[in-house]
């Protein structure tokens, strides 16, 4: 506080009318998407007698259900990683381009998002099978003895994820090293750095919160897809979401469907705020 | 322009972006301890030789060599050269010291050397107590200080310098550059100083190598080049001076007779005879009143007198519409008048003379 109105008390902000215009977005955020997901969460904890934690204690006590967990963690991870090992990279092609070369880049990254999750998984089908793309090139180059198919197998679900979720590592890690200062690494240059002692002690810094932002939207996205593994994995492999899926449209049981989203949604949210408050430490440093 | 004994010599550099050349055989050479600045309007090349000493550009064609080495094709860690740059490039995610202390990491010194050669830097720089400070925390003035004092930490070969003062206001600026100069002299570092602030260049520099069109135009003492500039280019940018065009019509032991339309000049200076040419006087060389002592003499009339504190400038106008600028630091005794007709001498020591360009 300044001297000059030290002891007074700070007067309060009038209110803003211009917050009204967000009226409708809340109102129908908060009833078309808030009270009912309310209300599915609600169900996971009314038994017939009212309040009760069985479904939330018998969820855990199956080790089916940590499996399905550990599936969900694990595949949402690997995609993460695959994401950001391709995406990082790219960031900076994408961020450095100049000309025409970044408007290809761009639209490479941009349009495949116009393109149905359905559309690019039936793709994966094909690319993946015994005798698709992979498999014979990886034949074709000696590097595997025989065909091997990848469809239906962890590998090819990150694979195909990755593909889907990949432009949501890339842009968040662009938009911070486009707002790089480029003098910086020569500063780093000129003090005697050498470029990997630049991209440890600066480039890498300065760059996480982006790369914690996409990993969260990547990871958050992977945890909770549906349609993905329904169509690159199937049955045999389950995670929260399909388990979730199943549990409503196959097997009608909606107690288990509603505790399987409770499930996930602490989950997702848990990582979301969780990240989000590191990246706040980091962006404070950056 | 370069000898055996120059620290740093830089010769027959040449740079073109695209179809533009911006350096054209440039050759420059800079002594141990030495303090040279380049100075030029912005575009004329400066900054672009700045970056091919530090190693940031490499030379279409020429070399640079450093304490008797060949760095030309050296990349920038490995030349010795430290740089501060026109908007600092402080690391934002690091403390005042750890800014300071990156290069020594960098060059992997022991960690208790690192320590005591930040304290000292930051001492010399006066910002001690600022060590554990983030980078956004500091005004434009302590920025830079850190940016010094980050470059000089790992005593480099040469320091490079890109308009370090442009974004301080006129008042700390001033301060800034006698801070720099002194701390520059006390390390005995040999320092290369780019700016487009004329003033700036002759209140620091030991000499001053002045640029135009990818070219040094002149490479003196900040004497000679005020006083003797070798270009009409030079004239212009350094300094004020009045102009007027004539003719050569006498020459002999270096003095040269212009003739003018108000009447012969006498000047310092070889020309051809019957050559264009113009002589140069700079504003506080001229005298008010005739004065037997000073060759050249002519008659104006004033046209407005502008106070400036320590000094007034006067305008006058001449014959044919010429026009003539004075300062003075002795007011006369009763105030001129404009319109007052009065006769303006200066000595032909003092009266510069160039050839009349053909272009521009």
């Amino acid at each position: 506080m300044t001297p000059t109105n030290a002891g007074t008390v700070p007067r309060r902000r009038p209110f803003d009318p211009v917050a009204f215009l967000a009226v409708p977005a809340i109102a129908y955020l908060l009833f078309v998407y808030a009270l009912p997901l309310l209300w599915l969460l609600v169900r996971s904890v009314i038994g017939p007698k009212g309040f009760t934690l069985e479904p939330i204690a018998s969820f855990f006590a199956d080790p089916f259900n940590w499996r399905v967990m550990a599936n969900t963690l694990k595949i949402a991870g690997l995609v993460a990683l695959v994401c950001l090992l391709v995406g990082y990279p790219t960031a900076f092609a994408l961020a450095w381009a100049r000309g025409w070369v970044q408007v290809v880049l761009l639209a490479a990254i941009i349009l495949p998002l116009s393109i149905g999750v359905v559309v690019k998984a039936f793709a994966w089908q094909i690319v993946l099978r015994r005798d698709g793309i992979v498999s014979s090139t990886m034949v074709g180059l000696g590097l595997w003895d025989e065909p091997v198919r990848l469809l239906f197998t962890e590998t090819g679900l990150v694979l195909g994820a990755a593909n889907v979720f990949l432009p949501f590592m890339i842009l968040p890690v662009y938009s911070v090293v486009k707002l790089m200062d480029l003098r910086l690494n020569e500063a780093g240059a000129t003090l005697g750095a050498t470029p990997f002692y630049r991209f440890r002690r600066i480039t890498l810094p300065l760059t996480l919160p982006g790369v914690v932002t996409g990993t969260v939207f990547v990871f958050s996205l992977s945890v909770s897809m549906f349609v993905i593994p329904s169509l690159l994995i199937g049955d045999r492999f389950q995670t929260l979401a399909t388990l979730m899926g199943r549990s409503f449209l196959l097997m009608r049981n909606e107690q288990l469907g509603s505790t399987t989203a409770a499930v996930l949604l602490v989950l997702a949210v848990s990582i979301v705020v969780g990240s989000g408050t590191l990246a706040r430490r980091l962006g404070d440093n950056a | 322009m370069t000898d055996a004994t120059d620290f740093l010599s830089i010769s027959e550099a040449e740079k073109s972006f695209a179809a533009t050349r911006v350096l054209t055989r440039v050759n420059l050479g800079v002594k141990r301890g030495e303090f040279v600045s380049l100075l030029g309007p912005s575009g004329c090349g400066k900054t672009t030789l700045l970056r091919i000493v530090a190693g940031l550009l490499s030379p279409d064609a020429g070399s640079v060599r450093l304490d008797g080495v060949d760095i030309t094709d050296r990349p920038p860690h490995h030349r010795d050269v430290g740089v501060v740059f026109q908007n600092y490039a402080l690391f934002p995610h690091l403390t005042v010291a750890e800014n300071v202390a990156f290069g020594l990491e960098a060059r992997r010194a022991p960690r208790n050397e690192t320590q005591a050669t930040v304290e000292r830097f930051l001492d010399l720089v006066h910002m001690r107590d600022f060590a554990i400070r983030s980078i956004k925390a500091l005004s434009g003035g302590q920025q830079q200080r850190v940016a010094v004092a980050r470059a000089l930490a790992v005593r480099p070969k040469l320091l490079l310098l890109d308009e370090p003062f442009s974004a301080l206001d006129r008042k700390l600026r001033e301060t800034m550059q006698i801070e720099l100069k002194r701390l520059l002299r006390e390390l005995s570092t040999t320092a290369v100083f780019v700016t487009h602030d004329q003033d700036e260049a002759l209140m620091m520099s030991d000499r001053i190598a002045v640029m135009n069109r990818g070219g040094i135009e002149q490479l003196a003492d900040p004497a000679t080049i005020y006083l003797r500039p070798a270009t009409a280019f030079v004239l212009g940018f350094v300094g004020l001076s009045t102009r007027l065009a004539g003719s050569i019509t006498a020459a002999s032991d270096g003095q040269i007779v212009v003739a003018t339309t108000h009447g012969p000049i006498r000047a310092i200076g070889t020309l051809p005879i019957g050559s264009a040419a113009f002589i140069a006087v700079r504003p506080e060389r001229m005298s008010i009143g005739s004065a037997t002592t000073k060759e050249n003499s002519i008659d104006v009339r004033l046209r407005d007198a502008v106070f400036q504190g320590s000094k007034v400038q006067l305008h006058f106008d001449a014959a044919e519409g010429d026009q003539i600028m004075v300062e003075t630091t002795q007011l006369p005794e009763t105030p001129l008048e404009p319109g007052t007709q009065i006769a303006l001498s200066f000595a032909a020591t003092d009266t510069m003379v160039f050839p009349t360009e053909s272009t521009s």
